[in-house]
């Protein structure tokens, strides 16, 4: 995210899962330029891991070239716990439904600024690399 | 055949043992309280019913209309028709609480091989079903349990539970946490589902609730056992004498 003009905002929301024995790293640069005072980035990143072997890390990367710039960075990580799988699955969803539901909700924020077209996709293929994810 | 017959049933978790030899029948109709201390293994009870994980059954069994319950999956339990009201529910961020219950509706009906539920009607059950219970129909537009008061958290529960519609309902502690309104509301929801098709086990430290839900029979849960069994009026001996005396017996 590059900042070149005057008071210009920007946000950023990143989500991202690991299932098995996957990492996910998040890098991201924001920059505000010499003239770009007053520039307001804010960054969201959140990481869902599901299983034991899996990890998130998040490197934000800030360059401020003018001393007004005000950058925010935010990281959360979450597990899927077994109690919320035992909270789905007591109510009827078998385990896949029941990780497909949180997955859902955790990436909800993203999905929603999609496209129509494209969130369902999205949201297919999501399921499609998690199957089997839990066992 | 009792809908619920549990023999002998010995738990443990993290090798130290939980449930010593527990005994329980429960018929269709009947509404059953189990009260003990803390400690007495009465959630265990409920969490292995349900089939939690992390519990090692060392010996005993428990039948479901004739069929070994702890040889199947938590979901097919609930399929089958079992029902467990949380303690402490979970929070599922992002995902509206309208979303989950239609998803566990349709999960459920699929299991049992009836057709998913169609959006109007099942907005009318719901709809029906919260106004029993005084739930405001913004408060299922929020993402399931997250920021809910510990009221709205045990109303939520036993909407599901009225969604769900169980052969047995299992509820833990649903009176933890609760003002003497929120109680009321909850008891009257419970009792609204009191059915000759239905049997219903409250776990409960207190009498209070029972005032509100009156059991058909009590049971007393010490270490890991029930020590002993009667009418309504055994809480009522329990309130005026505590659980110390039934620890000894135990």
């Amino acid at each position: 995210m590059i900042h070149l003009g005057k008071n210009s905002t920007s946000r950023i929301i990143s989500k991202g899962i690991a299932a098995a024995s996957s990492n996910n790293t998040y890098r991201g640069l924001v920059s505000a330029h010499r003239k770009a005072t007053g520039a307001r980035n804010f960054t969201n990143c959140d990481s869902l891991l599901i299983g034991n072997n899996c990890g998130a890390h998040t490197v934000p990367y800030i360059e401020a070239k003018n001393s007004s710039a005000v950058f925010e960075h935010e990281a959360t990580t979450s597990k899927i716990s077994e109690d919320t799988l035992f909270y789905c699955m007591q109510r009827g969803l078998s385990a896949e439904e029941a990780v497909a539901v949180v997955v859902n909700g955790f990436v909800k924020d993203v999905l929603q600024q999609l496209p129509m077209e494209f969130a369902v996709e999205a949201q297919k293929l999501i399921a499609i690399s998690l199957e089997g994810s839990v066992g | 055949m009792a809908l619920l017959e549990v023999k002998n049933l010995q738990v443990e978790a993290g090798g130290k043992k939980i449930l010593n030899g527990l005994d329980l029948s429960v018929n269709v109709g009947e509404v059953h309280a189990i009260m003990g201390p803390n400690g007495s293994g009465k959630s265990t009870f409920s969490y292995v019913l349900a089939g939690k994980p992390g519990y090692k059954i060392t010996g005993g069994s428990a039948r479901f209309e004739g069929e070994d319950l702890l040889a199947l999956a938590p979901d097919e339990r609930a399929a089958k028709g079992l029902f467990l009201a949380f303690q402490y529910p979970l929070e599922i961020p992002g995902v509206t609480t309208m979303t989950f219950l239609r998803t566990a509706v349709n999960a459920v009906r699929k299991k049992r091989g009836e057709a998913e539920i169609s959006t109007p009607d099942f907005l009318r059950f719901v709809r029906e079903k919260a106004a029993a219970l005084h739930i405001d129909l913004e408060m299922l537009k929020r993402a399931v349990n997250v920021g809910f008061s510990g009221g709205e958290k045990k109303r939520n529960e036993i909407l599901q539970m009225a969604l769900l519609e169980p052969k047995l309902g299992v509820l833990d502690e649903t009176d933890s946490g609760l003002d003497i309104d929120a109680l009321k509301v909850v008891a009257e929801g419970v009792n609204k589902l009191r059915s000759k098709k239905r049997a219903i086990i409250v776990i409960t430290h207190y009498q209070r609730l029972l005032d509100h839900i009156v059991p058909d029979i009590v049971h007393v849960m010490a270490k890991g056992k029930i020590v002993r069994s009667g009418g309504p009026e055994l809480a009522l001996e329990l309130e005026k004498k505590g659980y110390a005396a039934f620890e000894q017996a135990a």
